[in-house]
């Protein structure tokens, strides 16, 4: 019943070239960065870091630990970028396009519309998620070697060394991990692209809650109420390089996770469920 | 029923924009919806489709509830409105596949069958950013006819079209009628394109609906006769005398007063020995039935405030 509504926002959504402005941004953005690592002095620092703590540094400045690198600065600040822009779209510029009023001469009821259309988003952030890590590594491997892998994230006080293959497994699973930052970032964009808006302001709205709520989780007064800050749930992923991973920590945040993405949606859908649509 | 009203109301903030409206199209009519811009046809349009929730009153589409079984009431009804949207950035078949996927699964030949009848065969596979207006228009008439509907509504079809493509439009719609034997409702200001298409009307003013009736009865609208005597100022005074007429004008029209029949003053002045030569009842144009309607409910509407 949901097949054929869902391969059409499929269709629509990989149709346009905005979609792609994300995987075009993190492939320039990957090979930037992996050039700056190359033609300066970066690596000898974390050469540096890992020498002092006993390991040989030169033999973990491979593509791996490049890739995670730059996976980090990415994750914090592209990806919910690219991820608001497309959710804002959804609704908002079928509304604003007047494609929205066609398709709602159909028998489909809106809940089941807005379904589709957030699982068509699942999807996209998926694929950006692995576009991400994917186009990561592939650009790290370019100009540095295939090998073991270090990561080092204080804000976590993860400092990880990991041999070439479980270094590799952990960047895989990391990604997993990754999507669920990606799809909340989307269904937040996507939960005010149902309102009256532009969908511009949908992004706009969107990247302000997200920054706001990383402000917050980073002013050290706040830190008690951790717990209810969004952002603080959303680098899951980053557990992951831990030397042995914390699962409790993980599942409870992912368990909010998906508490604020049911929130997102029903309040998204409620509103939609509500207003009028007119020319 | 192909379309029934019952009592709707629709405010938006301070306006009223519909204001118990009844309405009955029967299957089988091209059904026209007048009015001026801000009338409430197009919220009209909106409810009958589900896309604007009423204040008040009941919707109904083919024998069911818009809001309580919208997959029933829309499934075998089509709409086309002033500005088709389409996305522009895949195909004129793409654009068919992704809108009939939210009615039901349509087979390929389905598409091919449409696609021929509204004269789109070899540009379907362009993308709609090339198509010119006409095509764009046709293509909204294909996804219109795609779920196979029994009832086809109209909101403004020929708004931006040029005359080619308004006669085009008329003979379209008039096939539709023929061919598919379709219900439709068309809402339109081109007024001479309502009179040539269309078997009833209803005409909206400020939310409220000022008339429904059939083209004739719009046209005998107002009780005026034309009526042709030696002497029309005796005629028109003895008739008043009776309390048959209630105005009269240019020598030649008379206004009854029911309930007097043309028979009635027909006889009356003959007994008075007025010879008459004709009576018939004075057909308008929908233009000037229109513009009377409106001239008559402005002023009523100036007498309240």
């Amino acid at each position: 019943m949901l097949y054929h509504p869902f391969r059409s926002e499929l269709w629509k959504l990989f149709g346009k070239k905005r979609t792609y402005i994300g995987f075009a941004m993190f492939l320039l953005a990957q090979n930037a960065i992996s050039l700056g690592f190359k033609f300066t002095t970066a690596t000898a620092q974390i050469e540096r870091v890992l020498n002092q703590n006993g390991y040989l540094g030169e033999t973990f400045i491979t593509a791996p630990t490049i890739a995670v690198i730059m996976m980090v600065m990415i994750a914090i600040f592209l990806l919910p970028l690219y991820s608001a822009l497309v959710g804002g779209d959804f609704v908002a510029k079928e509304s604003e396009d007047g494609t929205l009023r066609m398709i709602l001469c159909r028998p489909i009821s809106r809940w089941r519309l807005l379904t589709v259309k957030w699982l068509a988003g699942c999807v996209f952030s998926a694929l950006l998620v692995l576009a991400l890590g994917g186009l990561g590594l592939l650009s790290a491997r370019l100009w540095f070697p295939w090998g073991g892998l270090f990561v080092f994230a204080p804000e976590q006080s993860i400092f990880s060394v990991f041999n070439t293959q479980d270094g590799f497994a952990r960047y895989l699973l990391a990604q997993v991990f990754l999507i669920p930052e990606a799809v909340t970032i989307m269904t937040l964009a996507f939960m005010f692209s149902c309102f009256n808006i532009k969908p511009a302001a949908a992004t706009i709205l969107a990247m302000s809650v997200v920054l706001i709520s990383f402000i917050l989780q980073h002013i050290p007064y706040f830190r008690d109420y951790h717990n209810w800050i969004l952002t603080y749930h959303l680098n899951i992923w980053v557990y992951i390089f831990e030397e042995t991973i914390p699962w409790w920590r993980i599942g409870q945040s992912l368990s909010l996770l998906v508490g604020f993405n049911a929130t997102f949606f029903m309040i998204g859908a409620t509103v939609f469920h509500l207003r009028d649509i007119k020319s | 029923m192909m379309i029934e009203l019952g009592g709707v109301c629709k405010r938006f903030g301070r306006r009223q924009a519909v204001d118990g409206l009844d309405l009955s199209v029967p299957a089988g009519e091209i059904f026209g919806l007048l009015g001026h811009n801000g009338a409430g046809k197009s919220t009209a349009i909106g409810m009958m489709l589900g896309q604007v929730w009423p204040d008040a009153g009941q919707v109904r589409l083919l024998g069911h509830d818009v809001f309580s079984d919208r997959y029933r009431a829309l499934e075998k009804v089509g709409a086309i409105f002033e500005t088709p949207a389409f996305y522009d950035y895949l195909s004129g078949w793409r654009n068919l596949e992704i809108l009939s996927s939210f009615s039901a699964p349509t087979p390929r030949q389905r598409i091919y069958e449409v696609i021929e009848w509204v004269g789109l065969k070899g540009r379907e596979h362009h993308l709609v950013r090339t198509y010119s207006h006409g095509m764009r228009t046709r293509l909204a008439l294909a996804q219109a006819l795609l779920p196979n509907p029994s009832l086809l509504i109209l909101d403004e079809p020929g708004d931006g079209l040029d005359p080619e493509g308004i006669h085009e439009m008329r003979h379209t719609i008039l096939r539709l009628r023929r061919e598919l034997g379709l219900t439709l409702l068309l809402s339109s200001h081109l007024l001479s394109e309502v009179e040539q298409l269309c078997t009833r009307i209803a005409v909206l003013h400020q939310g409220r609906k000022v008339f429904e009736g059939s083209l004739k009865e719009a046209r005998e609208h107002g009780g005026w006769w034309r009526l042709r005597t030696p002497d029309f100022n005796r005629a028109v005074a003895v008739l008043r005398e009776a309390g048959f007429i209630h105005d009269a004008r240019d020598g030649e029209a008379v206004r009854l007063a029911p309930p007097a029949t043309s028979d009635q003053v027909v006889r009356h002045l003959v007994n008075a020995g007025i010879a008459v030569c004709e009576i018939a009842p004075e057909e308008r144009s929908l233009e000037n039935f229109y513009l009377a309607l409106m001239h008559r409910e402005r002023a009523a509407g100036a007498k309240a405030d």
